[in-house]
């Protein structure tokens, strides 16, 4: 299910974007599963046809899905692969920490800085 | 568990029909009793303008029988202004249906979709597709057999069953390509069920046989008894029976419209 909330102060195509990406991610959608067409997506949530391609071409972007002309948009299994990939890069991260004696808390602080995100307290 | 309504006659319906889907703990909204009340009166007017069809085409029928208007192209005229008129008059309650979502869903601060598209299978289910496009093969094969049989009468009511079926095909065809086309109409995942359910039961009543059912048995009649009654009734029949099975036999309208929402 996706929801837009237009009141929420994240702009639509980020909210879709997000949530689209999180149900890719934790696999609510499976790969290959047909997503609705941009035309069909914004006249159910009520948005711009140019917000929902936005949040679209973000996904394809991030490879989460991908677009087969006009067959419409699937999603990818370039997405799957991408996760395998931070997991793995995780597992190599987390082995580094541990042999140099970082501590668990530092580590995640340094993740979070990495990211662009504001570490936790 | 709610308390039924009972000062609103529209939410009170409502109410009973989110009963009926397994939707008890939903509370019916103005905008649901709003959408469910429309397509009750759409439903109600098209029940009335196929009993008008099938009236005005066994009038046009019965104002040339025995008389030797073969050559006459007024009551194919008629026949497919009928037909058009149906067409019309059917797309414009379609027309009034899709505008009460619209308006309904623009007041809505909230909206959710459903993240897969809903396809015909999902939505309308095989049995029901396949059962429509036999049902409708079958009468128009009939009806264009009854062609060979050197009757006037029996002719001119193989041309009626003939053009009344192939509207109401293309009607068919058009209303179920609009019902699945048509925005979802939802705030939170039950409304967005609800929606779902709407439309399948908006496209099990589309694919409901009823001119099948009518036109042959009322039409092909001539000067005489022959395989063509026998052909007529059987296929009432049958098809009734077939339909009485593919509607209890296959999921309810609310499963149906659970399954179709599971995205894998």
């Amino acid at each position: 299910m996706i929801v837009i909330d237009a009141a929420s102060p994240t702009p639509p195509y980020e909210q879709l974007r997000a949530q689209l990406a999180k149900q890719i991610q934790d696999r609510t959608l499976a790969v290959g599963t047909r997503l609705p067409t941009i035309r069909r997506l914004a006249a159910d949530l009520s948005l711009a046809v140019n917000t929902v391609g936005r949040a679209y071409r973000e996904l394809e972007e991030a490879g989460l899905i991908e677009t087969r002309g006009r067959a419409g948009s699937f999603v990818s299994a370039a997405g799957e692969q991408a996760l395998e990939q931070a997991r793995r890069a995780a597992h190599d991260y987390a082995a580094v920490i541990t042999s140099i004696g970082i501590d668990p808390v530092e580590a995640i602080r340094i993740v979070e800085a990495a990211l662009g995100r504001p570490a936790t307290p | 568990m709610r308390q039924p309504d009972q000062t609103d006659p529209k939410r009170w319906l409502a109410g009973v029909w989110l009963e009926r889907h397994g939707l008890a703990d939903v509370e019916p909204t103005p905008l649901l009793a709003a959408r469910l009340a429309v397509r009750r009166r759409v439903r109600v007017a098209d029940s009335l303008l196929l009993a008008a069809f099938i009236v005005g085409a066994a009038l046009t029928h019965v104002s040339v029988l025995g008389s030797d208007a073969t050559t006459s192209w007024l009551p194919t005229l008629v026949l497919v202004a009928l037909v058009v008129g149906l067409l019309v008059a059917q797309w414009l309650l379609g027309w009034w249906v899709r505008h009460v979502d619209r308006r309904a869903g623009a007041r809505l601060p909230r909206r959710v979709a459903h993240p897969v598209q809903l396809g015909w299978s999902a939505v309308l289910g095989r049995p029901y597709a396949v059962f429509t496009v036999v049902t409708y093969t079958a009468a128009l094969l009939l009806a264009a057999s009854v062609l060979a049989v050197p009757d006037p009468d029996l002719r001119r009511g193989a041309t009626v069953v003939l053009i009344g079926l192939t509207g109401a095909a293309v009607g068919v065809i058009l209303q179920l390509r609009n019902v699945l086309a048509s925005p979802a109409v939802a705030e939170d995942e039950a409304s967005l069920t609800a929606d779902v359910i709407m439309r399948v039961e908006d496209v099990r009543a589309l694919v409901t046989p009823s001119l099948v059912w009518t036109l042959p048995a009322i039409f092909l009649y001539g000067e005489s008894f022959g395989w063509w009654n026998i052909a007529s009734i059987g296929l009432v029949v049958v098809s009734a029976i077939v339909f009485c099975l593919i509607h209890f036999r296959t999921t309810g309208v609310g499963t149906t419209a659970r399954r179709a929402m599971v995205t894998r």
